[in-house]
């Protein structure tokens, strides 16, 4: 990482404030130490505390010039329209996540609309939950679509971190004022439509872990996952110094003892979780399949792996990056594999491998 | 204060057809504020979509779980004009989308309406509020410097130059005045004007 010029310490100190001067050193420039000096005062403004607030500012300030995400120090992060707190030890929801988990309802909603009689249930079934960001992102942005108000929801999530599993409640607990049904919809034509969220701690890699999903839901419509998915050295070489001291190793990188694993199915040893979730999806047989990957090199690799029984399953095969609705009506992007076509949807790195067993109606 | 004198004119107007006529005559005669600058405007509409360019600024990098960045500045850029607008109030970047279209919409309302933009009669409005005030504390000090200088028997000079800049501060709140005055017309023949518009479509 460059030094910063002493200039910029000076202008923070005199355009903006010494506390601005002191978060430069995470932040990095002058515009988002002036942003994030003016969220860590909003939050210590509309939280209460017994300690003077100019004290919890400036005990605020000094931990994040320290390093420490805003997000830890804060506690919070907003994913969509939902607040999701955030506590060391659990992986922090990144913008990404974000922008595809709302592409991905948009889909599911058109999905609906197109079809004439609207489904009685939807199941989500997301793996290596965290925060349960994507669970609770995906229940509430579909129950706000019309074309699903007859749709009883249901999400699951699953991990491994007993610190995860008990934050995922909580944030559950926490937004559930926003999950519950619009109370427009009449009240008389179904009792209970508020979607359902269950939690459950256990490491993907468990044998006994398929059948009860199974007897969980029969047929999943949506499996998304999130996995550890970083290389031992893209971590030392590539990961922002705020990710590698503070978040949890456990949610980045796959554990070590699953490398030898990785010979086994002869991959990769970062992309171990894909082989598993991939193995999950030939049993359960999810519609859609939603993975998220470390870049393109890695989206590509994720496509390989795909056995010929797989490959017949899902008929629609794409790729998005960052931003997967963006670029709409542009050239179609798409990649050959095996005489197979791949679309590449979006703008960015490579994001997301999607998989679907229909095909994609418009385009 | 505000809220009652500007009640004030509504209560002469009398029931009836005649009633505009003589509308015009009482804003004429009264200083205070027109009814019709209370209800002001409303938001402008944020353009179609189809017309807007997105984008998040973020630097270059691997992103996903590598990264971390507490950045979601969104800017958008409306394609006919080209005009671009940036959001980063918000650590949220759903709640940046919304500002960052409000504030276009506001900045395409600007370029349409110019003076009768919604964005240029609220600013017009304040800046009238904040004269009016700084007019009323400028009195009472005059006031207080008055009664102390009475004590010290040489008020004459302070009071002359107190006059003086009262008088200025008049003829600048009856210039706005004028002004919002125009707007109003203005507004009005607009609206008469969009039936039409209407018609043509």
């Amino acid at each position: 990482m460059p030094r910063l010029p002493p200039s910029v310490f000076w202008r923070a100190r005199r355009e903006i404030s010494p506390m601005a001067a002191q978060l430069l050193p995470a932040c990095r420039d002058l515009e988002s130490a002036a942003n994030e000096l003016r969220w860590i005062r909003q939050h210590v403004r509309d939280t209460r505390s017994p300690i003077p607030p100019e004290l919890r500012i400036w005990k605020l300030v000094e931990k994040r010039g320290r390093g420490v995400p805003l997000q830890y120090v804060l506690g919070t992060q907003p994913f969509g329209d939902l607040e999701i707190k955030c506590k060391p030890g659990v992986l922090i929801p990144r913008p990404e996540t974000e922008a595809y988990t709302l592409y991905l309802a948009s889909l599911l909603c058109k999905d609906q609309a197109l079809s004439t009689t609207p489904p009685p249930s939807l199941s989500i079934l997301d793996l290596c939950t965290g925060t349960a960001c994507i669970p609770l992102l995906l229940l509430h942005a579909l129950q706000r679509y019309p074309s699903l108000s007859q749709t009883s929801l249901y999400a699951h999530g699953i991990d491994i971190s007993r610190h995860a599993v008990r934050l995922a409640r909580l944030n559950q607990a926490h937004n559930n004022h926003l999950l519950s049904a619009p109370s427009s919809s009449s009240i008389s034509n179904h009792v209970d439509n508020n979607p359902k969220l269950n939690f459950t701690q256990a490491s993907i890699f468990s044998p006994n872990l398929l059948p009860i999903l199974q007897s969980h839901s029969p047929q999943w419509d949506v499996l998304t996952c999130n996995p550890p998915y970083i290389s031992a050295s893209g971590f030392r070489r590539d990961t922002a110094r705020a990710v590698r001291n503070y978040e949890p190793r456990l949610a980045l990188i796959p554990d070590a003892q699953l490398a030898g694993l990785a010979s086994q199915c002869k991959c990769q040893p970062e992309d171990v979780f894909y082989a598993r979730v991939l193995e999950m999806a030939a049993v359960l047989q999810p519609r859609r399949v939603v993975l998220e990957v470390g870049g393109w090199a890695q989206a590509l690799r994720v496509v390989d792996m795909l056995s010929e029984e797989l490959m017949a399953l899902y008929r629609t095969v794409e790729i998005w990056r960052d931003e997967p609705g963006a670029g709409e009506g542009r050239k179609r992007e798409v990649v050959e594999f095996g005489g197979r076509e791949v679309r590449v949807r979006g703008e960015g790195m490579g994001r997301v491998v999607y998989l679907y067993q229909g095909t994609e109606e418009g385009g | 204060m505000l809220r009652q004198l500007s009640s004030l004119p509504l209560l002469f107007r009398p029931a009836g057809p005649l009633h505009r006529y003589h509308g015009s005559l009482i804003a004429r005669f009264t200083t205070t504020t027109p009814a019709s600058l209370k209800q002001l405007p409303p938001r402008p509409k944020p353009p179609p979509e189809s017309e807007i360019e997105e984008s998040f600024l973020k630097g270059s990098g691997p992103g996903g779980q590598k990264i971390n960045k507490t950045n979601s500045a969104v800017q958008l850029r409306h394609i006919p004009t080209g005009i671009v607008v940036k959001s980063q109030a918000t650590r949220s970047r759903s709640q940046n989308r919304k500002i960052a279209r409000e504030l276009l919409a506001a900045r395409l309302d600007e370029l349409i309406n110019g003076t009768q933009s919604r964005t240029a009669i609220v600013s017009e409005v304040k800046k009238k509020r904040a004269a009016s005030k700084a007019k009323k504390s400028r009195r009472k000090y005059r006031k207080l410097a008055g009664e102390k200088g009475r004590e010290e028997k040489n008020e004459e000079e302070e009071e002359e130059e107190g006059e003086e800049e009262e008088g200025q501060e008049e003829a600048r709140l009856h210039e706005v005045e004028g002004k919002t005055k125009t707007t109003e017309s203005n507004n009005a023949q607009q609206t008469q004007a969009t039936p039409q518009g209407n018609e043509t479509r």
